[in-house]
């Protein structure tokens, strides 16, 4: 069983919705929560049960209510597993905070997410195991990791304990003091940030905060507090650069308590891990920038050991710090300095490249003190990144690809703003000379990953430098020596071709480079061409056709001379794929605006394919262009091949069908689902019983007490007899505003169960659903294999005005438990006598068998008025005894498809009484709710 | 800060792409949903991740930072931080070498989830993997134990720290094309002290006129640092006014060994000039090298090699070399010559390889981009024991331990090559560095 489960779970997680698409979420959730309660199973394996609830929660909870029942289960399984098993306990805590977080109850404040966040607190404060073995302390680490995610995701949810958890930072002597001032200083954090927010919070309120005081300084504005958090900023980092703006919180100079407690942190951030120090320093960076009454030299005694360090995300910190406080807290010099180290950084020997790689993106992302761009994340060059010192970082062909190309980034920005003159000139015959050395690399024969290197290399060279012809003249005439001997690159040339020309626009460059292309490949003898080069070739010469300032004559001429039976044996064997390439070319031709020069030769080469070409399908596509060029108007030639080309042409890989079907016809054949729920079912007012007993006064029926039992019996012969119950609900939209939706045709509903006791239900359809109509009536007919309330999940395939199918979600159906009461199923012509006395038998047969019958007695204070009230309200098409006859009420709810509860109601002397017999026990419990629910209701309306 | 999804991805041999492990972080990702709003991007599931990865993965949203405009990754600490942890657990699953061996692998690829729940429980990185089981924490006494030591050392105290330098150089043999040569160097340190946060003071001291320590970088256990320390930089130009130590470096140690701090240092000479010199003729190469050992170097080696590979020809058929020290190993399968040069250079300190090698073998030998024609190289490998370029040392004595039990203190050092090649001055050398050009 444990190895099924450890491949169940791993088939989930490679593919969840394929997974489930095999079973439902409802029955995988099921099937977790029953195994993880399962004594027998290990908890190696139940610690596997929960990777799916920790990775994909909201899959398996598909509604805030299963997700607040889920973590309910697991709380219990929690309590219910023994201390020592740690771990597990740990995934637990994990599962719980991942599910109450992803289905949105710890934004609600549902109750188990409260409940949950005691669990957590108690865990956190229970230091009971630090004089033993601290065992615990596994536990505990995890808690306040669990407690620092549901701040972190619901920001202000712990500002009031800030206190508390300060207290357990600052006892804590081991290891775990890192859990509690990462918590910390979330909390520390977030809680300022609420305080920038309300109007006219000032040193007071902060006082009052940090003092655990916060009944007097704001608890009022708690709420509103929370409800802002839903402004997603407070989520993400305030430190966003000199363009960032940081929410303050004015002061004065007085905020010695928090001064205090930062300098704590500080002074105790060296012994956190270096990843939990920098992100404490992070925290505590956003925390002085909302509080400008803290100076930043906070910081200052600490940055010599940041600076100096080799751990990348402490310097990455500094950075951070610098980008937040500028020159109040770094002077020019610093500048200098830790422009410099960056530098050493990016090239240090010791380092990885990826951190190198980083460093280098920090360089041309500097946080200067006085920045001259407006930093909108385009990469700058810091004013202080002379040639000189950049010229550390010059590319080499030793780098690896990604450091090589950064290098050469980062060098061409250098020299490009140092100019021609000088150093620039100097450094960019550098950066050719380097580039000239890949292409020879290249030429030589290398590796796919350098050739793919030297290509963007030689796109970053003529994006800087593109303007400088003699470089940029040379660079093509490389490119066509390297492309006649090697011409299977011929798709990185194009693609070349076309980047440089959607990010050059000004430039000419790529069209030079195609009409160069387009010399070489025309001039050389044919006689050392192979067919794999002529393929080539004519992809070549496609794009070159594309392009209507290049002339196009020795095109037409190479095409005809390879034609050509006696010039070239190239196309001899009528190759299908060679003859379309062909085509292709004369394709784009035939739209080139210089087409009315081309008119004669480029005929010639249709009517050469059309007689020489030995492949049918290429001549009579010949033909057929031929015939176009020569009827056709210039003008309706464009027409007619417009839309093929723009298929074709540039984008090749988009000739699929689906692309071919056209976006519109693709969303009309795909199901779409909806983002949010569209409309749902809600319980419709009852209408008036026909039928009921009181009503037929007649009496007739068998006289006999047990013959009337007798008959009520053989009625269930019949097995469908009374074994539905019928529900009329409403379908009404959500009121949301999504006009798209106002309108909805050929609604088909579909259900499913959430547990056993019911059958499945078949699928109802509703022809039509207007937001201006009354609603349409939905009847649900239930057929209960256990009468007990329950969930129905639901959802709809409908179609939109616009001929679009979609699939939603409703909200989920919940089936009370008196939804599923029937009057006793008697005949209609059976009066009130008849009826009695199948009560009595029942009831006798009750008190006098055990098995499944129970008798219980339910008590509750009502005065008679209320009690009249009750009933008629509540029981009266089940009321069995006469309604006049108020000393005792007989009630029978029948509960398809076999058992009844009775009720013998009557008003003692100190309550009133429900004597309750039933032929199933298992009622007992949910008629006991039932009557729970009336009666305090009851009461409630009459106090 | 955040982590949003995890994947361990085994690229063997011959591109066989799989994904060993995957770990999702649902409630990070939850807070990217609502950061990110309608410009959100879902994680895909490990079922296309790998073919999107190979072709294009287009996540772009950060749970810090507002996804538009796109911020650039510099602003982002999760960068850094994500940089760390996939550095930490590749070295957890990898060792320190870059070879895995796949038993190994496999174990510890089984240990990732309880290791995951140590570091990164919830998609925030806490720490890296820790080498070997944390041991129970056993402080009980006011101080606070460090979040990054996982125990209490109890017993003898020692303390070792070991300095190696590590020289580069590229020789060119050609006036035209100055030679290059660097050195850095690295200090261990094992520290076995007594403590929750012992204090230990290791000195590195130059002798007089060496040249400043520069770049240096220190580990995150150094509780503090002299500016001066941290002045000279390879990037500057050198100020004669500069520091040059003692370098003091006050610190906790943790309990496993550690990289205590690193340098580089300017030094006059390259310990070993080559030159080396191949001559094309018919049907064979003519090839001549020598070596020689700069004074100042002491001549006792751990071990020197010389390799000279030759590239894009047919395998080596005849070779008649001879050398005037040392022992040659000719590996004609791998077109590749060993000059086993031993523990001395000859008093002289000069040795020389001359001969031919005709390349008449029956199949083609390896190829390389870059060394085609006459670009070739002899590449060095050596190890001398008991010495640096720089000079620099640490004094015994100079290391002070604050603790109630007196250490034992082990210091040593050593100069190793890396990437050390004496260019072919009659073929085109590839340019190595930017350096040369100013």
């Amino acid at each position: 069983m444990a190895a099924n489960w450890a491949e169940r779970i791993s088939a989930f997680s490679r593919r969840p919705s394929g997974f489930l698409s095999g079973t439902t979420a409802e029955a995988f959730l099921a099937e977790l929560l029953r195994e993880l309660r399962d004594d027998r199973a290990t908890y190696s394996v139940k610690i596997l049960l929960l990777s799916p609830l920790c990775e994909h929660p909201t899959l398996l909870c598909c509604s805030d209510s299963v997700g607040e029942e889920t973590a309910l289960e697991l709380m219990s399984v929690f309590a219910q597993c023994p201390p020592k098993s740690v771990q597990f306990r740990c995934h637990l805590l994990l599962a719980l905070t991942s599910v109450l977080i992803c289905t949105s109850c710890v934004k609600s404040h549902s109750r188990a997410s409260l409940d949950f966040l005691d669990v957590l607190l108690q865990i956190a404060q229970d230091t009971s195991d630090i004089h033993t073995d601290g065992s615990q302390r596994p536990l505990r680490a995890i808690a306040c990791e669990c407690l620092r995610e549901l701040e972190a995701c619901c920001p202000g949810l712990l500002s009031q304990r800030l206190e508390l958890l300060g207290g357990l930072w600052q006892q804590e002597t081991s290891r775990l003091h890192q859990a509690y001032a990462e918590l910390y200083t979330l909390v520390l954090r977030n809680a300022i940030y609420q305080l920038t927010q309300e109007t006219g919070a000032g040193a007071e309120h902060l006082k009052a905060l940090l003092g655990g005081n916060t009944s007097a300084a704001w608890e009022a504005d708690q709420e509103s507090g929370l409800a802002s958090s839903k402004d997603s900023a407070i989520l993400s980092s305030l430190i966003l650069g000199p363009m960032g703006t940081v929410p303050t919180l004015h002061t004065g100079p007085d905020c010695k308590e928090l001064r205090s407690v930062l300098s704590t942190l500080l002074d105790e951030s060296y012994l956190l891990t270096p990843l939990c120090q920098a992100t404490l320093l992070h925290r505590l960076t956003e925390v002085v920038a909302m509080v400008p009454g803290v100076p930043p030299a906070i910081f200052r005694t600490h940055l010599l050991r940041l600076l100096g360090t080799s751990e990348v995300s402490l310097l990455h910190a500094t950075l951070l710090l610098k980008c937040a406080f500028t020159d109040s807290l770094f002077s020019s010099e610093d500048e200098a300095f830790i422009l410099k180290r960056l530098v050493v950084l990016s090239q240090h020997l010791l380092l990885s490249t990826p951190e190198k790689l980083f460093y280098m993106d920090c360089i041309l992302h500097f946080p200067e003190n006085r920045p001259i761009s407006c930093g909108d994340g385009d990469e700058t060059l810091p004013v202080l990144l002379t040639p000189q010192l950049a010229s550390a970082l010059v590319p080499t062909v030793f780098n690896d690809s990604a450091t090589l190309l950064a290098r050469f980034n980062m060098l061409s920005l250098v020299y490009l703003e140092e100019g021609e003159e000088g150093q620039g000139g100097q450094g960019l015959a550098y950066l050719y000379k380097h580039l000239s050395s890949l292409l020879s690399m290249v030429e030589n024969g290398c590796g796919r990953e350098l050739v793919v290197t030297f290509f963007r290399a030689a796109f970053l060279f003529l994006y800087y430098f593109c303007h400088v012809e003699r470089y940029s003249n040379d660079l093509t005439k490389q490119l066509c020596q390297l492309y006649l001997n090697h011409t299977k690159l011929a798709p990185h040339f194009i693609n070349l071709a076309d980047q440089t020309q959607d990010r050059l626009s000004e430039s000419s460059w790529s069209v030079g480079l195609l009409k160069a292309l387009q010399r070489v490949i025309t001039e050389a003898p044919l006689t050392q061409l192979t067919s794999h080069d002529l393929s080539r070739h004519l992809k070549m010469l496609a794009r070159v056709a594309e392009e209507g300032e290049i002339i196009q004559q020795s095109t037409l001429t190479f095409l005809s001379s390879i034609i050509t039976p006696s010039s070239s044996s190239l196309c001899t064997g009528g190759d299908w794929r060679l003859g379309n390439e062909i085509l292709r070319v004369c394709r784009h031709l035939l739209v080139h605006p210089s087409l009315d020069s081309l008119l004669t030769p480029l005929a010639d080469v249709l009517q050469l394919l059309v007689c020489h070409y030995a492949d049918m399908e290429i001549q009579d596509h010949a033909r057929l262009y031929y015939t176009l060029l020569t009827t056709l108007s210039r003008e309706k030639l464009a027409g007619v091949l417009a839309q093929g080309m723009e298929e074709g042409g540039r984008q090749d890989k988009k000739q699929s069908l689906s692309c071919l079907i056209g976006e519109g016809l693709t969303s009309t054949l795909t199901i779409q689902q909806t983002e949010r729920a569209v409309f749902r079912l809600i319980e419709a007012p009852p209408e008036p019983r026909a039928g009921d007993i009181n009503s037929n006064e007649v009496q007739k029926g068998p006289e006999e007490a047990s013959a009337s039992m007798e008959a009520y019996r053989d009625q269930f012969s019949d097995s469908s007899f009374a074994s539905e119950i019928t529900l009329q609900y409403q379908l009404v939209h959500i009121n949301s505003h999504d006009s798209h939706f106002d309108q909805l045709f050929s609604i088909r509903l579909h259900f499913s169960l959430t547990d056993h006791h019911y059958e499945e239900l078949g699928d109802i359809s509703v022809p039509c659903l207007l937001r201006e109509r009354p609603s349409a009536i939905v009847q649900l007919t239930l057929k209960p294999r256990k009468p007990y309330p329950t969930s129905l999940h639901a959802s709809a395939i409908f179609t939109s005005p616009d001929g679009h199918t979609w699939h939603t979600t409703l909200p989920d159906i919940h089936v009370a438990f008196q939804q599923t009461f029937l009057p006793l199923p008697v005949p209609s012509n059976w009066g009130r006598g008849g009826t009695l006395s199948v009560f009595e038998g029942l009831w006798d047969e009750i008190c006098s068998e055990s098995g499944d019958s129970a008798m219980s007695l339910f008590c509750c204070q009502l005065k008679e008025a209320a009690l009249n009230t009750l009933v008629e309200k509540h029981f009266l098409p089940f009321l069995i005894s006469d309604a006049s006859h108020k000393e005792e009420f007989k009630v029978l709810f029948f509960l398809p498809p076999r058992s009844h509860i009775l009720l013998k109601v009557s008003s003692e002397e100190d309550a009133v009484h429900f004597n309750i017999a039933t032929d199933n026990w298992e009622l007992l419990s949910h008629i006991n709710s039932y009557l729970l629910k009336i009666t305090s209701l009851q009461e409630d309306t009459l106090s | 800060m955040t982590v949003r999804g995890l994947w361990i991805i085994s690229h063997e041999n011959g591109g066989n792409l799989s994904i060993r492990f995957s770990r999702r972080f649902s409630t990070v990702e939850h807070r990217a949903k609502s950061l990110a709003g309608s410009s959100y991007v879902a994680v895909p599931e490990e079922s296309t991740f790998l073919q999107l990865l190979l072709t294009e993965l287009g996540l772009s949203d950060s749970v810090d930072v507002p996804p538009d405009p796109r911020p650039p990754l510099a602003s982002l600490l999760s960068v850094s931080q994500g940089l760390t942890l996939l550095a930490g657990l590749q070295t957890f699953l990898l060792g320190s070498g870059s070879k895995p061996d796949s038993e190994g692998l496999g174990s510890r690829l089984a240990m990732v989830p309880s290791v995951l729940l140590q570091v990164c429980p919830l998609g925030t990185p806490l720490d890296v993997p820790l080498p070997g089981t944390p041991t129970a924490p056993t402080s009980v006494g006011t101080q606070k134990q460090p979040a990054w030591k996982t125990g209490l050392h109890r017993g003898r105290a020692v303390v070792n720290v070991g300095l190696i330098e590590t020289v580069r150089s590229m020789q060119y043999g050609n006036r035209s094309r100055q030679d290059l040569w660097d050195v850095y160097g690295t200090v261990t340190c094992k520290c076995e002290v007594e403590g929750v946060l012992p204090n230990v003071t290791v000195t590195l001291s130059l002798p007089p006129n060496g040249s400043p320590l520069q770049d240096i970088l220190v580990h995150p256990c150094v509780t503090s640092l002299d500016s001066s320390i941290l002045t000279a930089s390879s990037v500057d130009n050198y100020d004669g006014s500069a520091f040059s130590g003692p370098y003091k470096f006050p610190f906790s140690p943790p309990l496993e060994p550690f990289r205590l701090c690193s340098y580089t240092s300017e030094v006059p000479v390259p310990p070993i000039l080559g030159s080396y010199q191949l001559k094309e003729e018919e049907n064979q190469l003519r090839v001549s090298v020598t070596l020689k050992l700069h004074e100042s170097i002491k001549n006792s080696f751990e071990f020197c090699n010389a390799h000279l590979p030759f590239f894009n020809r047919d395998q080596m058929g005849v070779v008649d070399m001879k050398v005037s020290s040392g022992q040659l190993d000719v590996s004609k399968e791998k077109n590749l010559l060993v000059w086993v040069l031993g523990q001395k250079f000859p008093k002289s300190r000069e040795v020389t390889m001359e001969g031919k090698i005709n390349f008449s073998g029956p199949t083609p030998g390896p190829s390389d981009p870059l060394c085609t024609k006459l670009t070739a190289y002899v590449k060095l490998h050596f190890k001398v024991p008991d010495m640096t370029l720089s000079g620099c040392y640490v004094d015994q004595h100079s290391v002070q331990v604050y603790s109630s039990a007196k250490p034992r203190i082990v210091t040593s050092r050593e100069l190793q090559s890396k990437e050390y090649y004496i260019w072919n001055s009659t073929g085109t050398a590839p340019v190595s560095s930017g350096q040369m050009m100013m």
